[in-house]
C-alpha cells in the first residue's frame, strides 16, 4: 500500500468518523436536512483534495458535479420554457390557451434544425437556423454595441479638462486611452515618442492588470470563505464569530 | 534561500486555510467596513425609488449560480432587505438557469423576515433563456417575457405586475451578475429605456464594469464580498458577508507577506548572483 492509498483511506475513514459523531452528538440531525450537509461537507472536501494533487476522490466530486448541473439545467429549461411555453400551448393542455399557436412552429423548426448538426447527411439544414440567428443577432447587436460601447465610452474620456479632482481623472484617464492604443498601434515603429507614449501605455496596462488580479484574489478567497464558513458553522456546528 | 524561492505551493495553502479559518472563529478581530460611494450609489438609488409613487418597484435579475454564491447571496440578502424594510414591490427574474434556486432562496428569507407576501409585495418569474432576446422582449412586453410567475400564476392577474407592460415602468433594475449579464442590461435595457440601473457582481468582474460608471449607464457597483459587506453596514445589517471580512483581510495580508517575501529573495539570489560571477571574473 502506498502513501496516496493510504492517504485516501485515511480521509474516507475520518470523514466517516466525524460524522457519526455529528450526528451522535446532534450537531447534523438524522433526516434529509443532515444528509444534505454530508454530502455537501463530503463534497468539498473531495474537491479540495485537489490541493494536495490530483485524485480519485477529486474526480468523483467533478463527475458528479457536471451531472447534476447538466440535469439541474434540462430541467430549468424543460419545464418552463419547451413544455410551458411550446408544447403545453399547442397542445391545448394549458386552461385558457390562446388558440393561435400555430407559429410556435417556426421557432420550433428553426430550434430542431439546430440538432441536424449531429448528422453528416442532413447538417447542412442547421445553416438555415444559424444563418437566421447571427443575422438577427447582428441586426440587433451592431448598433446597440457601437452605441453603448463605443461613442457612449468615448464620450466621457473627451470631456471638458479642469483643475479639480474630477478633472484629474479624466485626464489620466485619457492619457490612459491614447497611450493605450499608441501601444496597440503597430504600423508604426515604437521609437522615439511614439516609444515614449507606447511604454506609458504598457504602465497603464499593468496596472490594470494588478487592479484585476488583485480582485480576482478576492473573489477566489471569498469562495474559500463560504466554503470553509459552511464547513465550520453548518457540517462541524462550529460557533462563527459574528 | 533557495527553499525559499522554491516553496511547496501546499504550505502557502496552509497559511491561507489558517488566515481564513482563525479569524472565522476569533470574534477578537475586528475590521472597519466603510461603504464607498459607487455602493452608497446602489443605496440611494433604492432609497430615490422607494420615493417614488406606489411605493417603488424595482426589478432584481438574479443571473449567478452556486459558484457565485458566496459573493453574490449575501448581496441578494442586504438588497433584498433593504427593499422590503422600505415598501418597495419587488420583481424577480432569471436569465442563467441555474439561478432559481438561490433566488427564491433569497427571496423567501427576506420576505420572511419583513413579512411580505408573494403577488402583492414581490414576484418572482422564473427563468427565461435567451439573455439579450429576453431584454429586447420585456422592453416591448413584459407580460409577453413572462406570461406567467414562477408558479404559474399569470402576470396579469398578479398585483405587482399587473401595470407593468415595460422595462420602463421599473423605478430601478438590479442586476446580479456572475457573467456577461450587466452589458447586456446596459445595451439592450437601460440604454433605450433610461432606468437606473445597479450592478452586484463578483470581484473578477468589477474592474471591467467601473468604465460603465464613469460613463453614467451603471448608477452604481457592489463588487464582490468586500461590496456585500459595504451594503451590510449601509443597512445595519451585519450578515456573512460582514464576518467574511476578517479572513478576507487576514488572508489578503497573509499573500501580501509572501509577495514580499518572494520578490525580498528573488533580488537577493540574484545580487548574490551577481556578486559570485563579479568575483569569478
Amino acid at each position: 500500500m502506498n502513501r496516496d492509498t493510504f492517504l485516501f483511506l485515511g480521509f474516507v475513514g475520518l470523514f466517516a468518523v466525524v460524522n457519526i459523531v455529528l450526528l451522535s452528538t446532534g450537531t447534523v440531525t438524522a433526516d434529509w436536512t443532515g444528509l444534505g450537509i454530508i454530502v455537501a461537507a463530503g463534497l468539498t472536501l473531495c474537491l479540495y483534495t485537489f490541493l494536495y494533487k490530483d485524485n480519485l476522490l477529486f474526480k468523483f466530486a467533478e463527475h458528479v458535479y457536471v451531472g447534476v448541473a447538466a440535469a439541474y439545467i434540462f430541467g430549468q429549461v424543460w419545464y418552463p420554457t419547451l413544455y410551458g411555453e411550446i408544447i403545453e400551448p399547442m397542445t391545448g393542455s394549458e386552461q385558457g390557451a390562446s388558440q393561435d399557436t400555430w407559429w410556435l412552429l417556426i421557432p420550433t423548426l428553426l430550434g430542431c434544425l439546430m440538432l441536424t448538426r449531429f448528422s453528416a447527411r442532413i447538417g447542412w439544414l442547421s445553416r438555415i437556423a444559424f444563418a437566421f440567428v447571427v443575422g438577427l443577432g447582428a441586426g440587433f447587436a451592431i448598433p446597440r454595441t457601437i452605441s453603448s460601447y463605443i461613442i457612449n465610452q468615448i464620450e466621457p474620456t473627451l470631456g471638458a479638462l479642469s483643475l479639480t479632482v474630477d478633472g484629474l481623472n479624466l485626464f489620466i484617464i485619457l492619457v490612459g486611452v491614447v497611450t493605450v492604443l499608441i501601444y496597440f498601434f503597430f504600423s508604426v515603429e515604437h521609437t522615439g515618442v511614439v516609444g515614449r507614449a507606447s511604454k506609458v501605455g504598457i504602465w497603464f496596462l499593468m496596472i490594470s492588470f494588478g487592479a484585476s488580479f488583485g480582485y480576482t484574489i478576492m473573489a477566489r478567497l471569498s469562495l474559500l470563505i463560504g466554503r470553509v464558513t459552511f464547513l465550520f458553522r453548518d457540517w462541524l456546528g462550529l460557533n462563527i464569530a459574528q | 534561500m533557495e527553499k525559499l524561492l522554491n516553496i511547496d505551493r501546499r504550505i502557502i495553502f496552509i497559511f491561507v486555510f489558517l488566515g481564513v479559518s482563525i479569524p472565522l472563529l476569533v470574534e477578537e478581530l475586528e475590521f472597519p467596513v466603510k461603504p464607498t460611494q459607487n455602493v452608497r450609489a446602489v443605496h440611494e438609488m433604492l432609497e430615490t425609488a422607494a420615493q417614488s409613487d406606489g411605493g417603488g418597484l424595482v426589478l432584481f435579475s438574479f443571473d449567478y449560480g452556486p459558484s457565485a454564491q458566496p459573493e453574490l447571496q449575501p448581496m441578494a440578502l442586504s438588497l433584498l432587505r433593504h427593499c422590503f424594510s422600505r415598501g418597495i414591490k419587488v420583481v424577480a427574474i432569471c436569465l442563467m438557469p441555474d439561478a432559481p434556486g438561490l433566488a427564491e432562496q433569497a427571496l423567501t428569507t427576506a420576505a420572511g423576515e419583513y413579512d411580505r407576501e408573494v403577488g402583492s409585495d414581490y414576484v418572482f418569474m422564473g427563468y427565461k433563456p435567451g439573455f439579450a432576446s429576453v431584454l429586447i422582449n420585456m422592453g416591448q412586453d413584459f407580460k409577453s417575457a413572462f406570461p406567467k410567475d414562477r408558479w404559474g400564476t399569470p402576470t396579469e392577474e398578479l398585483p405587482v405586475t399587473r401595470h407593468v407592460d415595460s422595462l420602463k415602468d421599473f423605478d430601478a433594475v438590479i442586476d446580479l451578475a456572475a457573467g456577461a449579464t450587466p452589458e447586456m442590461w446596459i445595451a439592450y435595457g437601460q440604454e433605450k429605456f433610461k432606468f437606473p440601473l445597479g450592478v452586484g457582481c463578483t470581484a473578477v468582474m468589477a474592474p471591467d464594469l467601473f468604465p460603465f460608471l464613469q460613463s453614467g449607464q451603471m448608477t452604481g457597483l457592489i463588487g464582490g464580498l468586500a461590496g456585500a459587506a459595504e451594503y451590510e453596514a449601509l443597512i445595519k445589517t451585519p450578515g456573512t458577508a460582514t464576518i467574511g471580512m476578517r479572513p478576507q483581510s487576514v488572508t489578503h495580508l497573509v499573500l501580501i507577506l509572501f509577495i514580499l517575501l518572494g520578490n525580498v529573495m528573488y533580488f537577493l539570489t540574484r545580487r548574490r548572483a551577481a556578486g559570485s560571477t563579479g568575483a569569478t571574473a
